[in-house]
């Protein structure tokens, strides 16, 4: 009876009832799950990191070498790619394997809007120290503004790492919730006329030889630059090469999937994992996400403001709504702004011209991840 | 011994070297990407310059050659024809067999070798010897 009973206090059941936390973090995993199953909201992210969220809060004894933050448990194993940033650089290998640079190569002025939507990082920054973070915790909720999830656990792995979960979750809550966010600010700050300004179908053909030096001139501009993004954008450029070379199909083909799915797989878990209710639900993490949604939502009207100001010195006007493409959530806010483009014209198509200023964003979040962790080292 | 109290708004800020920081870093940012769309922008009129070079300099061998090109030796004037095909064929001599002809044609990936030859010798281009060989009427 006695082995019963203890079998009973080690059971989830018992423990939750100590600690009602861990329910609160279930019901936010399941959430998550439904918001990705049921609403198709970035399902690719959502469901492993709400299935994680599940599992890191089931309740267990400590000791026993079962949760993340204990030694030799395997989640904490598997937590190590996050915590290295390995993870974060593989995903970055198949997403330059499946970048198609065509678009921002035909249209190299676009690329000034994904540095301008980078701009709601800095004002997180200073926003984050008003708030009382250190600067490297500032610098990995800044970060968050970039719209960029491996970017985000990236920078925060090296800068913060007791923030990974509240900044990961943040940044891939925002990039699920992109339909709600940006498009009320799209519309507030463009004119109707603004809406419906056509762009060119295409500018100019883009040749193979431009496609195969973009990748080698991007890495020695931007990793000499800012040699701290070396682990992002050295794995981005290269897994692109890989594509456009045509010479090694088969290792672009498998960066291009099976890494990458991994990769995404084991991060979202496990960031999933790490938003154990003792360690995430503080007044902290509610603070992450109100700075989060402050710096994605001026990342946006950053974008879109500077979009306007270039059209005061262009003679062919650009539609403004491409500067909320500026934020590096590829293709979530590239789609949005097409929508929201057709909703003013149905006979407007925006979504090449918005994914350059997204391939653009991804590039300037990561250069950003790299200064800012070269600004605390 | 007391807790030291978290320095909040424009004095952290500045404190923590915020503004440097962040004036700075939007600079950065802004400026290697107008860089890169510079760069990017002037990419393809570099890879024309540098095949325009490379062409010319394997043009160059070819002009020795004088090699015509098929729309000039193909034109519409037979005459015309015979004369760019005897060009070619000065290699071999003033008498030649056909198949040597054929040959040299095909060397030279002319189109319809077989026609080519048949109409020059229809329209008496080619002039057949009595040993089997054959040679250019004189233009």
């Amino acid at each position: 009876m006695e082995l019963f009973s203890e079998f009973i206090k080690n059971t989830g059941y018992y423990l939750v009832a100590a600690d009602l936390r861990y329910l609160i973090m279930i019901t936010v995993g399941i959430l998550f799950c439904y918001l990705s199953i049921a609403k198709r909201y970035e399902p690719l992210l959502l469901l492993p990191i709400g299935f994680g969220v599940i599992i890191g809060n089931i309740p267990f004894f400590k000791g026993f070498g079962l949760g993340i933050y204990e030694d030799n448990s395997v989640l904490h194993y598997l937590y190590f790619g996050v915590t290295t940033g390995l993870y974060p650089s593989i995903v970055f290998l198949g997403l330059g394997a499946m970048t198609d640079f065509t678009s921002m190569l035909s249209r190299p002025k676009l690329m000034l809007l994904g540095a301008a939507a980078q701009m709601g990082i800095y004002f997180t920054l200073l926003s984050a120290l008003a708030l009382g973070f250190t600067p490297r915790e500032a610098g990995s909720i800044a970060i968050i503004g970039g719209a960029d999830g491996p970017t985000s656990i990236f920078l925060t792995a090296k800068l913060a790492p007791h923030l990974i979960g509240s900044v990961a979750i943040a940044a891939y809550s925002y990039m699920a919730l992109i339909p709600i966010i940006q498009p009320p600010i799209m519309r507030l700050l463009t004119t109707e006329k603004e809406r419906c300004i056509h762009m060119p179908e295409d500018d100019r053909v883009v040749s193979r030889k431009e496609l195969l030096f973009f990748p080698i001139v991007g890495t020695l501009l931007c990793c000499f630059l800012a040699p701290a993004s070396i682990p992002l954008l050295g794995p981005f450029f290269f897994g692109n090469l890989m594509k456009v070379s045509g010479v090694v199909d088969r290792l672009a083909k498998t960066a291009s999937s099976s890494i990458i799915d991994t990769a995404t797989i084991f991060l979202g878990f496990t960031v999933g994992a790490s938003t154990q209710a003792d360690y995430f639900l503080k007044p902290e993490s509610l603070k992450i996400f109100f700075l989060g949604a402050v710096a994605f939502s001026i990342a946006t009207a950053s974008g879109v403001t500077f979009a306007k100001i270039m059209n005061l010195f262009l003679e062919k006007k650009i539609n403004p709504l491409l500067g909320a493409a500026g934020v590096s959530a590829v293709p979530g806010s590239a789609r949005e702004v097409h929508l929201v483009g057709q909703k003013a014209d149905p006979s407007n198509y925006l979504l090449m011209h918005a994914m350059a200023c997204n391939a653009s964003g991804v590039i300037g979040s990561a250069i950003c991840a790299g200064i800012l962790w070269s600004f605390m080292m | 011994m007391p807790e030291m109290e978290t320095i909040k708004g424009i004095e952290a800020i500045t404190m923590h070297n915020g503004w440097a920081m962040a004036v700075t870093g939007a600079m950065i940012v802004i400026t290697g990407l107008s860089v890169l769309s510079f760069i990017i922008s002037k990419l393809h009129k570099v890879i024309a310059f540098l095949e325009n070079k490379q062409k010319k300099t394997t043009e160059e061998p070819a002009t020795k050659n004088s090699q015509p090109t098929l729309a000039e030796i193909f034109s519409d004037d037979p005459g015309e024809t015979a004369r760019n095909c005897q060009i070619l064929t000065t290699e071999l001599g003033n008498s030649f067999e056909l198949c040597s002809l054929f040959s040299i044609f095909h060397r030279h990936n002319l189109p319809h070798p077989h026609i080519t030859i048949r109409n020059l010798r229809s329209a008496g281009f080619l002039v057949p010897q009595k040993d089997g060989k054959f040679h250019w009427k004189s233009l």
